[in-house]
């Protein structure tokens, strides 16, 4: 594999809530940690797979790199430049390098322009170029993308969730792109448009040789691109590793809940009454209940199991992410 | 466990008038459905192949202007049968020139005064509802509790307040939300997906209907999520015996909780059955759509191998130019030389291929 593409080192994006006029100026503003202190590399052709459940904070993690949020501290290197605190127009030219596929892409497309207004915008706002060379790189991009040229006279409306996805992907390939933020790109899409935008996804990967940051919480589609996964929780990754390894033998707590919570797992056996106690109580996570130490613990069974050790209630004793086996980070006291 | 048919589709038909074209948008085109007591029923396909405008047939929430619906649904509960679709016809004009339909003319008021009539006593009572965005269909500037509450009064068994009150608090228990006392005041927006989503299972339960719609309850969870509104589903299921109408894409879902499946595709069933015969991959005889289908969700092999999924190629069908022939011919990957010709140019007939299992496909008829 080639050389690193992105690092992400310590980075933590805070979002200040305020409530009111007057907790502001008493000070009363609280602070929610939406990415707290994560670090993270990934290299050239590679893809990894960010998991967790919503409010985990993995969108943040994906629009702060982009710098579509500032990010509170830490730092975020691209091709080993720091790009954490540019100006906006610094950071212009870098935008032709990485582009992020939006998870709506009702939202993500304006309605009033047709396909080939916003591809022909995207094309032209980074490049100097002329018609006929607009033209030419539309019709490679259509062409890999797997769009039907007579489409590009139709308005977002008019086509299907499928060929809107690949506009968006389009769009983003039209600056020339060679690493991509996809945030939840096969949410909403039926089983079968959503296999043909993962195998667009592999070959594009193959042909033009993106990295991808793949955001999702269908752990199958994960499992089936990544090559890396990094699971989050309330901001924190709480697991990292290989994708095979993660998924065969996961070492947090939360990780091994995550995947045995897959609605079917495809073995015949499976029970069709109950999909087993280890979920029973299993609570709502939310940033509002405090924690302290483990910010699972209220949540881990191992926790339970074990008598509720002190070591994990222990604010000064949150577990950090640590080697366990070779390529495969954990942060808990008591792995599986 | 199943008993008699609550509810008898026969030929619906629900088109909207497309007047830029000049055509039919043919979105539920003849579908034949059967709900027995105590039984549910899932309804699988791709987006846009009419699951849910089955349902909002049903409920009789087809009141844009250009619908029109044809067709018989019989309701049957203690009590209570009704034609859901009594006299609706007459409110349409169709105005033709030449044999096509150049206009529908629609007495809308005469239209809606009908629904009212047949659905009053029906919907939200006997019949609810629990709809794909839970955060969108409970009414952001009302606690949850209290819009539980209305539904319990609107069914009108619990006249009393503060017992509805009670009886909202004992459902928003039923469906697990943790501390419900607390959360019986809060607002949507401070609930979680998931949460809000138990809510929406609360409020459609607390009536007690006969029958409850589920469109898509689990889309846009967390994975987690996810299985548990499932597994609140089957635990619901089990405990009050509810008969479901289950509407997903996510075939897995449907697997767990369905008895019986119907797999729709351009606004037809093309199979339907016991969910455990259909939905399985190693079952043989199967609809090529319904296999495809099965085919491309992403298998352990796949993963392991990292492996192209199988996608079915091409969009879904328009409904408004169908085809003369299969449906799903165009898509279709298993049309052999021997059948190419009716494939193309005859419509095949739901037939029923063993006990139970119907099949459109001329691969099992001659």
């Amino acid at each position: 594999m080639g050389n690193t593409i992105l690092e992400v080192v310590n980075l933590k994006t805070h979002f200040v809530q305020r409530s009111g006029l007057f907790s502001t100026l008493r000070g009363q503003e609280r602070i929610i940690p939406a990415v707290d202190d994560i670090s993270f590399y990934l290299k050239e052709h590679e893809t990894l797979g960010l998991v967790g459940e919503s409010g985990s904070g993995k969108t943040t993690v994906g629009r702060t790199i982009l710098g579509l949020i500032p990010a509170t501290s830490g730092r975020i290197l691209f091709d080993g430049r720091d790009i954490t605190a540019l100006s906006p127009r610094d950071f212009r030219p870098l935008r032709k390098e990485m582009q992020m596929i939006f998870q709506d892409p009702d939202a993500a497309l304006n309605p009033k322009m047709r396909i080939q207004a916003i591809l022909k915008e995207a094309i032209g706002v980074h490049q100097d170029i002329n018609g006929a060379q607009v033209d030419r790189k539309m019709g490679e991009l259509l062409e890999q993308v797997n769009l039907k040229e007579s489409k590009l006279t139709n308005f977002p409306h008019e086509l299907s969730g499928g060929e809107k996805r690949r506009v968006g992907i389009a769009r983003a390939l039209a600056v020339g792109a060679r690493f991509l933020v996809a945030d939840e790109p096969t949410s909403a899409l039926d089983v079968s448009i959503q296999a043909q935008v993962v195998n667009l996804l592999k070959d594009l990967q193959k042909n033009l040789g993106l990295s991808y940051l793949f955001i999702s919480h269908d752990l199958r589609i994960v499992e089936l691109v990544s090559h890396k996964v990094a699971v989050m929780y309330l901001g924190r990754i709480v697991e990292m590793g290989l994708t095979n390894r993660i998924a065969e033998s996961p070492r947090h707590p939360y990780t091994h809940i995550l995947w045995s919570s897959l609605v079917d797992k495809e073995s015949r056996e499976a029970p069709r009454t109950s999909s087993g106690g280890k979920l029973a109580d299993w609570g709502v996570f939310d940033f509002e209940r405090p924690y302290r130490g483990c910010r699972f613990a209220p949540r881990c069974p191992v926790y339970h199991a074990r008598g509720r050790p002190e070591k994990c209630a222990n604010p000064s004793t949150e577990p950090h992410l640590d080697d366990i086996a070779e390529a495969h980070k954990v942060a808990c006291h008591f792995p599986l | 466990m199943t008993g008699a048919p609550i509810l008898e589709i026969e030929d619906l038909r629900t088109y909207f008038f497309a007047r830029s074209k000049q055509a039919f948008i043919r979105a539920v085109d003849g579908v034949d459905l059967r709900i027995n007591r105590g039984e549910t029923l899932g309804l699988v396909g791709e987006s846009g192949s009419g699951k849910s405008i089955t349902a909002l047939s049903i409920m009789g929430l087809i009141s844009a202007e250009p619908g029109v619906i044809s067709g018989r649904m019989g309701f049957k509960t203690d009590g209570l049968q009704v034609n859901l679709l009594r006299g609706i016809k007459e409110y349409v004009h169709l105005a033709r020139k030449d044999g096509r339909v150049m206009e529908v003319r629609k007495n809308c008021p005469g239209w809606e005064k009908q629904v009212e009539r047949l659905m009053g006593a029906i919907r939200g009572k006997e019949i609810s509802v629990i709809f794909q965005n839970p955060r969108s269909s409970l009414n952001p500037f009302i606690p949850i509790g209290k819009q539980i509450t209305e539904a319990i009064l609107l069914k009108g068994r619990i006249k009393n307040r503060r017992e509805a009150k009670q009886r909202a608090l004992y459902w928003l228990e039923q469906v697990k939300i943790d501390s419900p006392r607390l959360r019986f005041d809060s607002y949507p927006y401070g609930l979680s997906g998931g949460m809000c989503q138990r809510a929406m299972v609360a409020m459609a339960l607390a009536s007690e209907p006969s029958l409850l719609i589920a469109d898509e309850p689990t889309t846009g969870l967390d994975a987690t999520i996810q299985s548990k509104i499932v597994d609140l589903l089957q635990e619901l299921k089990s405990a009050f015996t509810v008969t479901t109408m289950l509407i997903s894409h996510d075939i897995a879902v449907i697997r767990r909780l369905s008895d019986s499946a119907a797999v729709m595709y351009g606004g037809m069933l093309m199979e339907c059955g016991p969910a455990d015969h259909i939905l399985h991959v190693d079952h043989e005889s199967k609809h090529p759509y319904t296999a495809a289908l099965l085919a491309s969700i992403p298998s352990e092999k796949h993963i392991k191998e990292k492996a192209y999924l199988q996608a079915i190629e091409g969009d879904v069908l328009d409904t408004i130019n169908t085809p003369d022939g299969c449906r799903f011919y165009a898509r279709c990957n298993r049309v052999t030389e021997g059948i190419r010709e009716k494939c193309r140019y005859h419509e095949p007939d739901l037939r029923e291929i063993s006990p139970g299992h119907c099949v459109r496909c001329w691969l099992y008829f001659d």
